[in-house]
């Protein structure tokens, strides 16, 4: 428990900067911007560092993240697909796009016999391609939405909010918070999961119905997360490997560690974002941009 | 014998029928124009309409899909849309000159140069870069006293307006990513005639993405917005003097502002009221 304090502590420092960072002088209605932008980065931070925890110790595979499964590259396409069809995002297409994708994988995934967890991945990785190709289609098609496309691709922290979408954001966040919620409960049978799966089938285990649940139930997540911020890439791959390396191999720690890592990465990157420059650079390009070193310096260690 | 001839003829029959309907769906096209003389394509909406203002109409034999003013580019052969016309449909109008838009048309431009096409390129980025192709274009339609009223005209109304104190005025193309204009713009220079000044002309860029932090921060007293999102009860923009003073302008048309043709006279009208309300 003690080793929580200081990434607890890491968060707060990143939450204050959050706040406190930025081009204007913070004044009343600057850091009401401000703290609605970090709500948002925390949020998506955090539900992509926890989908990324459970999805590679559901699948004991260390590249897996919510990109992998198509879910994300799902909600991607769907939220251009309302972007060509209505000239502006709507998070329902982002949604729709995501479960859709979701389902598609899945009866790919189950049309033949054998394991069923790991088909999903191939179905996957076949469905992100298929995903990205046709949002480069809509992207080719589009022309004047380009910009509103690439910026849901990279994902953007600094959307406006107003009376229209306030209560809309607030509802999703707190159905995707009650849904990692459900998943957390998951943890032992995780745990056991990456012990290998005969044991785990040994133990009595229905590792079949779990990967559906877990599968589904992130898909949900990552629907909704890019419904909100657009597509963040990296957060959900590297995040978790950190976590691990922080906290060992339980998910009982690791997955809320992956929550807090992830948001407060999330949020230092944002950070970055709009300081660096005028202009208003999408979160996503930071994310790697400053990630990869970190992690290579975390690894080395 | 004779029973299977008619089958056959009747099979022969069925299938060219087929055939031509497949043929017809897919040559539904209104058929390319073919007068004798200069031939134009034009895949700028802008020199589109500088076209018809020219009385030039007769040279225009494809435009694109985009190209919706005056109401006559409907009876025109259409290529395709800004960003992606058909080459095919190009090069088969047989064209002694496409209009190209740069930086949008650069793959269109190599590949027309490829094919020894000759180009005209329009990228204006100031008011006399707009002049200065109407009357090439005017030139090279030999229309080139019609071209020279053209901008006489345009120069009459879009002069300098000397107020002495200029407003801050702030331009919203999009409202996700938020995309403004900077100063290396028609747009920028327009609204300093009209007695404005973008809060945003110190940006090099085109078209800036820009944060919500920076537009209240420079806090402009007009706020024009070329979009039909809405913007008075957006989170922390309550202090901005625009939104205060309720100085926001929407229900504008966008192409007064946006092509840099002969309405921008229009669109500069609207910016002079705007400004002086």
């Amino acid at each position: 428990m003690t080793r929580y304090i200081p990434v607890i502590l890491i968060f707060m420092i990143a939450v204050l900067v959050g706040i406190i960072v930025g081009p204007a002088h913070p004044t009343g209605e600057i850091i009401q911007l401000r703290i609605s932008r970090v709500i948002l980065g925390i949020f998506a931070g955090g539900m992509l560092g926890f989908c990324g925890c459970i999805l590679q110790g559901l699948f004991g595979n260390p590249l897996v993240e919510p990109y992998t499964l198509g879910s994300a590259s799902g909600a991607a396409l769907g939220g251009s697909i309302g972007i060509l069809i209505f000239g502006a995002i709507s998070p329902i297409f982002a949604f729709l796009g995501s479960l859709g994708v979701g389902f598609f994988v899945f009866t790919i995934a189950r049309m033949r016999g054998g394991l069923f967890r790991d088909r999903l991945i191939l179905a996957g990785v076949v469905m992100s391609f298929l995903c990205s190709s046709l949002v480069m289609i809509i992207m080719v098609i589009g022309g004047r939405e380009l910009y509103e496309i690439l910026y849901l691709l990279m994902g953007y922290l600094g959307i406006i909010i107003n009376a229209a979408n306030r209560l809309f954001i607030i509802l999703l966040i707190a159905i995707s918070l009650v849904l990692i919620i459900f998943l957390y409960r998951y943890y032992r049978e995780l745990d056991i999961i990456s012990q290998g799966l005969e044991t785990a089938a040994g133990l009595g285990i229905d590792i079949q119905k779990l990967s559906l649940i877990i599968f589904f139930t992130t898909s949900l997540v990552i629907g909704l997360t890019v419904s909100i911020v657009g597509a963040i890439g990296f957060v959900g791959l590297v995040i978790p490997h950190i976590s691990k390396l922080l906290f060992g191999p339980k998910h009982l720690y690791n997955l809320p560690a992956s929550f807090i890592l992830g948001a407060t990465f999330l949020l230092f990157a944002d950070a970055v974002s709009r300081t660096i420059t005028v202009y208003e650079l999408p979160v996503g390009v930071v994310t790697s941009l400053v990630g990869v070193p970190f992690f290579i310096y975390l690894y080395k260690k | 014998m004779n029973k299977s001839a008619r089958r056959l003829r009747k099979i022969c029959r069925g299938s060219a029928i087929f055939l031509v309907s497949v043929a017809s769906i897919f040559c539904h096209c209104d058929t390319p124009s073919t007068e004798p003389g200069f031939r134009i394509v034009s895949l700028s909406p802008a020199m589109t309409e500088i076209l018809f203002t020219l009385n030039a109409r007769g040279s225009l034999v494809g435009v694109t899909t985009f190209c919706d003013y005056p109401e006559q580019t409907k009876e025109i052969y259409k290529v395709g849309d800004f960003s992606n016309p058909s080459m095919e449909r190009i090069v088969g109008l047989k064209p002694d000159l496409v209009i190209v838009n740069l930086p949008e048309q650069m793959r269109i431009k190599k590949q027309l140069d490829k094919l020894q096409i000759k180009v005209f390129v329009s990228s204006p980025r100031s008011l006399d870069d707009i002049y200065r192709e109407i009357a090439e274009i005017g030139g090279i339609v030999k229309k080139e006293s019609v071209a020279e009223s053209l901008i006489s005209a345009m120069k009459m109304t879009i002069r300098p307006f000397g107020d002495d104190e200029k407003k801050r005025v702030y331009i919203e193309l999009s409202p996700r990513p938020i995309v403004t204009i900077g100063a290396q713009t028609f747009l920028n220079e327009l609204l300093e005639m009209a007695g404005g000044v973008n809060i945003f002309s110190d940006l090099k860029k085109d078209y800036p993405v820009v944060s919500q932090e920076e537009i209240i921060k420079r806090n402009p007293e007009i706020i024009i917005l070329l979009h039909p999102d809405e913007i008075r009860d957006r989170l922390g923009w309550e202090d901005i003097d625009a939104v205060k003073n309720k100085k926001i302008n929407r229900d504008i048309n966008q192409d007064h502002l946006m092509r840099p043709g002969p309405r921008l006279v229009e669109g500069f009208k609207v910016l002079r009221e705007i400004i002086n309300d």
